[in-house]
């Protein structure tokens, strides 16, 4: 038989079993339904999941603290033990193999002072040569620091914050937002009186920068190029008392953090290790993703397991379908075996009709599936925030709870054709095999 | 007749044996004859003789169990299943009893039938089963379905589906058996008719002694032995007396010494 003739006679012979053909139809739809959303959760939970661990920073980057968190296998907090870092241990961790960049970073609060308001910014101060191996996110205003004009200072996206008006009594403080373009803004230090027979510190900021939004750590942040905010530190001491300038000047040489880059997120542990040797103990996301995406990845398998079933109990009514439909047709087939039909085409006709149970079943799921991605976002947060509760991974505002990658549909429309197939495959056999004087002697 | 028709239809010491628990029964038993090209002809026995079984066997639809069913120089009992299907397509036709025409199809689509398990192209099988279908009487009713039509016209489509593809023989299992004698009396002339145009050479199977005087030869079956073969005068045999009567067809006359040459299990000739 010609291909065509096969498929017009397989599509007759499903369209005059239509209440039949439909219901079998809606059990692949529900198996690749099933399929769909189950898969398009787990897709949803991975993606908050990265995009989750993203924001904390990079996966590559290693941070190094004063204060040490020590933490057990499952990445629960143990103890902190206090550690020293200087430029030697810069040094020591630049050696170490796979490491990309490493910078130090001074962590200073400062006072913005603009008139009678005031604010207040975390100074993060970095080696600016390293901003693009961090990763630092694009500006919508001003420009990184250059070795021709290092003073640059990038405020986060969600600073400065608001000032206040310091003159105001009462709890009712003014605020006012600041204008980084047209509002004169000073920087002041805190912590120590000024020297009375000396001016006080104020920087006046000229060279002002903004990043652009991360939902990340950088939004809440303000950098500086690490030797640029070295000297100006160095002008805040001098003005300073002898005792206090000692105490303060510590703080240039004892950093608050190191952080360095890893040149692949397979070697972050391989290095966390040699830290470790070198006596130190560091940070990275790797940490925490690692018992997490365990956890996730056995979440997803359950799911992936509901599915499955659903698919199953499909398969096995295409399978009842089709062997339903051999029955009526014993003696049809009986007739086109003796008229010399081949049997590779008997068999072709009954896989066609299988294929095609599959793969009505599996669009029309497709079709369903974006559908329920689409109200289970819309409508599914309660439910999914009473069961992911305390769960750091949600943002529950802003969260997809079920995303639909491309290869989704294209897997569920393969599984669902595959299944038509194979369920098929055994009574077509069957049909084949029944001896062609008996079939026709059937009733039908 | 052609005196030196080539035989068409050999069959050699033909068995089949059914089980029945512990019982063998001998369906068809060391049974041989030749059927000629252009040759009609009818197995002729009661029911339950074995001439139903015989006829499947010599089609090809059921399995020998020992002996050999030579058809155009083949051995059937040697061909693959898918070659006897393709043989099936380009040699043999089939009517049956009950029609078996395929109730979801029309009486055009089924007699396309044997034409599309052929490879051939729908406009040209159409063409094809269409003017068989006018050649039978049906023109008017092409897309009517089997269920539609009454017995004679159902098996006028069958006839027409056996001899749509020009097979040099058609198998007719009971043609007339569902239908009422004038019914009987139009298929048995259709199907005649369309044989005798082409030369085509037809084995009908009957237990009907008015249906068996169409035939050229007569094979009787009894217990699933041949138990005689009767041959019309005008079929001049080499291993037949030229003394034969004369003899009108339809003339319904038990007496065999009057109807030519008896032969009892009849020897294997070239």
């Amino acid at each position: 038989m010609r291909i065509r003739d096969i498929l017009v006679m397989g599509l007759k012979s499903l369209s005059r079993r239509k209440a039949r053909t439909i219901l079998t139809v809606l059990g692949v739809v529900i198996g690749s339904l099933s399929i769909i959303i189950m898969r398009s959760i787990g897709y949803g939970m991975e993606n908050n999941f990265e995009t989750q661990v993203m924001q904390q920073g990079g996966l590559t980057t290693i941070t190094v603290n004063t204060y040490g968190d020590i933490y057990d296998e499952d990445g629960n907090w143990i103890d902190s033990k206090q550690q020293k870092l200087d430029e030697r241990l810069v040094e020591q961790i630049r050696q170490i193999e796979h490491v990309r960049t490493v910078s130090p970073v001074i962590q200073v609060g400062t006072t913005l002072q603009s008139g009678k308001y005031q604010g207040w910014a975390h100074i993060t101060a970095m080696d600016m040569e390293t901003f693009d191996d961090f990763e630092f996110p694009e500006l919508t205003m001003g420009e990184y620091p250059t070795a021709q004009d290092p003073t640059a200072i990038i405020f986060g996206f969600n600073t400065p914050y608001e000032f206040y008006d310091t003159t105001a009594r009462g709890r009712g403080h003014n605020t006012k937002e600041i204008d980084l373009l047209k509002d004169k803004i000073v920087l002041k230090f805190q912590g120590y009186p000024t020297n009375e027979r000396k001016k006080e510190f104020s920087l006046p900021l000229k060279n002002i920068a903004k990043m652009e939004q991360t939902n990340g750590e950088f939004d809440y942040n303000t950098y500086m190029d690490i030797n640029y905010f070295k000297k100006i530190y160095m002008e805040y001491c001098n003005t300073l008392n002898l005792e206090d300038r000692k105490k303060a000047i510590k703080v240039l040489d004892e950093y608050q953090q190191i952080k360095l880059n890893v040149d692949n997120i397979d070697n972050v542990t391989k290095v966390q290790d040699e830290i470790a040797a070198l006596g130190y103990q560091s940070y990275s996301q790797m940490q925490f993703l690692e018992p997490l995406q365990q956890a996730s990845e056995t979440l997803q398998m359950v799911l992936g397991a509901l599915g499955a079933v659903a698919m199953i109990v499909s398969a096995i009514s295409i399978a009842n379908t089709m062997v339903m439909s051999i029955y009526e047709r014993t003696k049809e087939i009986g007739i086109m075996k003796v008229l010399g039909c081949v049997i590779r085409d008997i068999r072709k006709l009954f896989l066609f009709e299988a294929a095609l149970i599959g793969l009505l079943g599996g669009i029309i799921g497709v079709i369903f599936g974006y559908l329920a991605s689409w109200l289970i976002n819309k409508f599914g947060q309660p439910l999914f925030g009473a069961l992911m509760s305390g769960n750091w991974m949600y943002d529950m505002e802003n969260t997809s709870f079920s995303i639909v990658p491309i290869h989704l549909p294209i897997l569920a429309l393969g599984v669902s054709i595959a299944v038509g197939l194979l369920s098929g495959y055994f009574p077509a056999r069957r049909a084949t095999k029944i001896s062609a004087i008996e079939a026709m002697k059937t009733e039908g | 007749m052609n005196d030196k028709a080539e035989t068409v239809i050999e069959v050699k010491n033909a068995k089949k044996i059914y089980r029945m628990g512990t019982e063998r029964i001998y369906a068809v038993n060391n049974v041989s004859f030749k059927i000629k090209k252009g040759e009609f002809c009818c197995l002729y026995g009661a029911s339950g003789s074995g001439k139903s079984t015989l006829l499947n066997l010599m089609a090809g639809i059921e399995k020998l169990t020992a002996g050999q069913v030579i058809i155009k120089g083949k051995n059937i009992r040697k061909m693959s299943e898918k070659g006897l299907a393709i043989f099936r397509q380009n040699n043999l036709g089939f009517v049956f009893q009950s029609y078996n025409l395929l109730n979801s199809m029309t009486a055009l689509e089924n007699v396309e039938l044997p034409l599309t398990f052929k490879h051939m192209k729908p406009k040209v099988r159409r063409k094809m089963a269409s003017d068989m279908l006018t050649k039978v009487g049906l023109g008017s009713r092409l897309k009517h379905k089997p269920k539609e039509m009454s017995g004679g016209q159902q098996q006028r489509v069958g006839i027409a589906r056996a001899f749509v593809a020009n097979p040099e023989i058609v198998f007719a299992d009971e043609p007339t058996g569902n239908l009422d004698s004038k019914t009987s009396k139009e298929v048995m002339d259709l199907i005649v008719d369309m044989a005798r145009k082409n030369n085509q050479t037809i084995v009908m199977v009957t237990h009907d002694r008015r249906l068996a005087e169409y035939a050229d030869k007569i094979i009787h079956i009894f217990d699933g032995k041949v138990e005689k073969i009767e041959i019309k005068s005008e079929i001049k045999d080499e291993n037949q007396e030229e003394d034969l009567l004369e003899e009108i067809a339809g003339d319904v006359v038990y007496n065999d010494q009057s109807r030519g040459t008896i032969f009892k299990e009849q020897p294997v000739t070239g």
